[in-house]
């Protein structure tokens, strides 16, 4: 049997997709190459060209990757024994945990998607951010305000998103964990009030 | 040295470069030629393109952030101190849609250092929210972070109208802007009513 029939341990497409989000990490955007992914890789020029048309491409790839795991993590957290809104504080703990888990991704998905991304790969990071704000207004369902003012789930990922950019931005990846109780306040308070947004943010305390 | 009128209309000229053509295009020679800037006198200021396009970002979140202060004086309750502050910002960054791309999306976009001064530039709005905490209508500590949060959900907002190309409107937003502000240390009904009375002042 040939060698080239033997598979290796991490594909050359996972290889591919974590050099890319490590220089997109570490140079910006502006900073990508085939040619430099390829050589962080470990893998051929005509490997990428095979998976990907371009570094653009590429690019979109890498967002799907945190976004697909994020998406995997709500899902987990559902659960018909907790409420809608301790599902959702769970699973915010539940993604800072992937998030410092993944470094790379994480800035790729937090960061570089939202600021240094060409149009078609800010679209994906747009699909991803509107996903989430969708989750959080469901819990205008639990809430007794008498006003749901236009914007609100924006502004409380918003909120929670400014904390942990700020921790990623200066590279405390292992921080994310511990932000999950002002994550939780944050993305519950405009829907279901302080007292509550409070309780949640403890429960999720480490 | 360049004279403060010609290195103001330079480092201005450059953020319009950054906005209108992206970094890789942007043209140090086109600003020069916009500010009435020679070649020689750049040199003496600027070691090359980056340094004066952080100098040129420096300048501008400074003034961004005075004018917004010069309207948080002390003669108001707070949460109208925030609102006529919010209001001049959101006046400001409508009023010069270039100058809002510039500072919200393509200056912190050019790589991970230029997004560390965006992340500066938030944090210091922080220092006008921590009077908020007098206002929570609950007797526990808000979370250590709770002025972040404001900020945090302020930009968001901001982000999004200026990522779309729909800087002009940001004006009319400021009543639900100014509620994701005060929510945190309001919580949503307090934080309504100053939405409400916002939306009647406009």
């Amino acid at each position: 049997m040939s060698s080239s029939w033997v598979l290796p341990a991490v594909s050359e497409r996972e290889r591919l997709l974590r050099a890319t989000a490590e220089l997109w990490r570490r140079d910006g955007y502006e900073g990508l190459s085939e040619a430099a992914i390829c050589e962080c890789a470990g893998v051929g020029q005509e490997s990428f060209e095979r998976m990907f048309a371009n570094v653009e491409e590429a690019a979109g790839a890498v967002i799907e990757v945190p976004l697909g795991a994020v998406v995997e993590v709500v899902g987990q957290q559902y659960s018909a024994d907790r409420s809608e809104a301790e599902s959702y504080a769970r699973a915010i703990a539940g993604i800072l945990e992937l998030m410092a888990a993944n470094p790379d991704y994480a800035y790729v998905v937090y960061i570089a998607g939202r600021q240094m991304a060409p149009p078609e790969v800010h679209r994906g990071y747009e699909s991803g951010h509107r996903f989430l704000v969708a989750m959080l207004e469901r819990l205008w369902g639990s809430s007794s305000a008498a006003e749901q003012p236009a914007r609100a789930g924006l502004g409380a990922l918003g909120a929670a998103e400014a904390l942990v950019r700020r921790e990623i931005a200066g590279g405390r990846f292992e921080r994310l964990p511990e932000l999950a109780p002002e994550c939780v306040f944050a993305a519950t308070v405009p829907f279901l009030g302080q007292r509550e947004a409070l309780r949640l943010a403890k429960s999720v305390a480490t | 040295m360049i004279e403060t009128e010609r290195r103001d209309k330079l480092l201005r000229a450059m953020l319009d470069e950054l906005a209108l053509a992206g970094y890789e295009e942007a043209s140090v020679e086109r600003a020069q030629a916009a500010a009435g800037v020679s070649e020689a006198e750049f040199g003496v200021e600027f070691a090359d393109k980056d340094a004066c396009l952080f100098a040129a970002y420096d300048h501008l979140t400074d003034q961004v952030v005075a004018r917004a202060s010069l309207h948080c004086g002390h003669d108001k309750p707070w949460p109208e101190r925030i609102r006529d502050g919010l209001e001049a910002l959101l006046e400001e960054l409508a009023s010069e849609p270039r100058l809002a791309w510039a500072l919200t999306r393509s200056f912190p976009g050019i790589r991970p250092a230029a997004y560390q001064r965006y992340v500066e530039l938030l944090g210091r709005f922080i220092p006008f929210m921590r009077e908020g905490r007098e206002y929570s209508e609950v007797d526990e500590e808000l979370p250590g972070e709770v002025e972040l949060l404001a900020v945090g959900a302020a930009e968001a907002i901001i982000f999004g109208e200026v990522d779309a190309g729909r800087a002009e409107r940001l004006p009319q937003m400021l009543p639900e802007i100014l509620f994701s502000v005060l929510v945190p240390f309001m919580g949503p009904d307090r934080a309504a009513d100053e939405m409400r009375s916002a939306a009647a002042s406009i």
